[in-house]
């Protein structure tokens, strides 16, 4: 087992934005966390990631029960939809970070830091950007530090929060593809979340349907597509069957009809 | 600057503007500057040095310099924490404090410093407790290093918070994953992200309380050689007709005072520029 996930509640104020959620993520696979914009899915992997404390419930990686563990402790990686790298440290020093800030008893020497870095430098493609300070890349290239970073702590478990989220059309569907692709080669339990349903079925091999705090599906990304459990899920998956809905829709919302192929 | 011709004013005006504001600048700020130390440099430079060798300057500027090595790192420190409770972190009455905290800048110096006479003075709340044990705080230094604490406390907050506001606590919680403790984190990721406004509100905190004189003129009591910092020195020295000495610590003030605008003008390239390269990076 991967990520067992029980019972959980969170609320904001009178806000509920979970509400027992119960699910368990299987090891070494990438799950994704789907739903519209609100619907809870971000408080639930920052749960999962221990940077929000729920009301109630338990977060279990491995069996081992994390609910009282600090962030620090749990061996997580953790992807900003942002990056959030450290800017004023270049590529090493961000990689390094996670090394380097380890107690001293369990701290790798410079030459395994240096080992382990140039390492995930190589598998996030980064050779020759080492000295680069993260103003100095483009938006692909800084959340590929970003993925470097949270792997090199060696996570049980890596979280990505919409971590396409802030990257141009074209850069997102070359990085979903190659984060893939990574992922076959890692095997890192993984868990993503978006509001995506193409980046969803596209990436991960199983996809947990969120809609107002709640689970409406979870399954294999053929299972919701062919039997949606319920209308809301058939509704919002439906987007991707239907794609003249979708250009109907821009119209409406002002976007100018001015190409013919779609009708 | 505008280089195109959206604003197409007559040279006239123009050049109107520009006299203006150099006659405004020349009578308000230059004249005076160039007074302070023609007045100080009257007698020779042997002269003006002569001034500083007088007891009693000599134990303003030392006790001037006491109070900004005790008020600078103690504001600091305070603000940091201030501005990190309010940017990090949610809990009740936090619009309140944040309006708070700017309440030494909208009294009057006076005020604050009848506030500690009124608390620690003879007849004040603590006046009795203090005189039983004998602690000396008003009339005293530690009545001069209250008031300037007082005075001076909002600047590094105000500059902090909107700063660390802006840059969120995405960071933080990176380093945090990653399995920093919280004084890493400080020492490591917030600090270097602030350090541009941390530096600019630490110059300006070290201006005000270089050169208070309302709030610690109450406290003071001028007890000369024992309360008297720079600018109360200056004001008794003028008082008893030694201009000479008096013009000397003013220049000593605003020489102290310019080097500060120069540091906070180059902060504020430093922070622009900072400002910059963090809108690139999101």
């Amino acid at each position: 087992m991967g990520i067992e996930i029980r019972n959980i509640n969170k609320k904001f104020g009178n806000f509920v934005a979970l509400s027992d959620i119960s699910i368990a993520i299987p090891k070494g696979e990438i799950t994704a966390l789907l739903g519209p914009s609100g619907c809870g899915k971000t408080t639930l992997l920052r749960i999962i990631a221990g940077l929000e404390t729920p009301d109630s419930g338990v977060i279990k990686f491995s069996g081992e029960d994390q609910t009282n563990k600090r962030v620090k402790d749990r061996k997580v990686g953790f992807v900003f939809q942002h990056y959030a790298l450290f800017r004023h440290m270049n590529v090493f020093e961000n990689i390094a970070f996670g090394l380097r800030v380890r107690p001293r008893k369990i701290r790798p020497d410079r030459k395994a830091i240096h080992e382990s870095v140039m390492r995930l430098v190589a598998l996030v493609q980064l050779e020759g950007y080492v000295n680069r300070f993260p103003s100095e890349l483009s938006g692909g290239q800084r959340q590929r530090v970003a993925l470097a970073r949270a792997l090199a702590v060696e996570p049980s478990v890596l979280l990505l929060d919409e971590p396409f989220g802030a990257l141009d059309a074209k850069v997102r569907k070359e990085l979903r593809r190659w984060l893939r692709r990574l992922h076959d080669e890692i095997h890192v339990t993984s868990v993503f979340v978006t509001h995506d349903q193409d980046e969803a079925l596209e990436v991960s091999d199983t996809i947990v349907i969120v809609n107002k705090g709640k689970i409406e599906q979870a399954g294999s990304p053929e299972a919701v597509c062919d039997f949606p459990a319920n209308p809301f899920v058939a509704d919002f998956l439906s987007d991707i069957n239907r794609p003249i809905v979708t250009r109907k829709k821009k119209t409406l919302a002002g976007v100018i009809n001015d190409d013919r192929q779609g009708i | 600057m505008i280089k195109t011709g959206i604003v197409r004013e007559p040279r006239r005006v123009k050049a109107l503007l520009l006299f203006t504001a150099g006659v405004f600048l020349s009578v308000f700020i230059i004249l005076p500057m160039v007074t302070i130390f023609r007045e100080a440099l009257k007698a020779g430079v042997a002269g003006y040095l002569k001034s500083f060798v007088d007891p009693g300057v000599a134990f303003s500027i030392r006790l001037s310099l006491l109070t900004v090595l005790i008020c600078v790192p103690v504001n600091t420190f305070f603000g940091v924490v201030l501005a990190w409770l309010v940017t990090k972190y949610e809990f009740p009455g936090k619009k309140l404090l944040i309006t708070v905290v700017e309440v030494p800048f909208s009294v009057s110096p006076v005020i604050a410093g009848l506030l500690f006479i009124f608390l620690f003075g003879s007849f004040g709340w603590f006046g009795t407790w203090l005189t039983d044990h004998n602690i000396k705080i008003v009339f005293a230094v530690p009545g001069i290093v209250l008031a300037t604490l007082f005075v001076s406390f909002p600047f590094v907050a105000r500059e902090l918070t909107p700063l660390m506001r802006e840059l969120g606590k995405d960071d933080e919680e990176a380093a945090l994953t990653l399995g920093a403790s919280g004084l890493q984190i400080f020492w490591k990721v917030t600090l270097p992200n602030i350090k541009w406004g941390l530096l600019y509100g630490i110059i300006l905190t070290n201006a005000r309380a270089m050169g208070e004189f309302g709030a610690v003129s109450v406290v003071s009591g001028l007890v000369r050689g024992v309360t008297t910092t720079m600018p109360l020195y200056i004001d008794i020295l003028y008082g008893e007709y030694m201009f000479k000495s008096a013009f000397a610590v003013a220049s000593l003030l605003t020489f102290l005072a310019v080097v500060t605008i120069i540091v906070k003008a180059v902060l504020e390239y430093a922070i622009a520029v900072q400002r910059k390269s963090g809108e690139v990076q999101i």
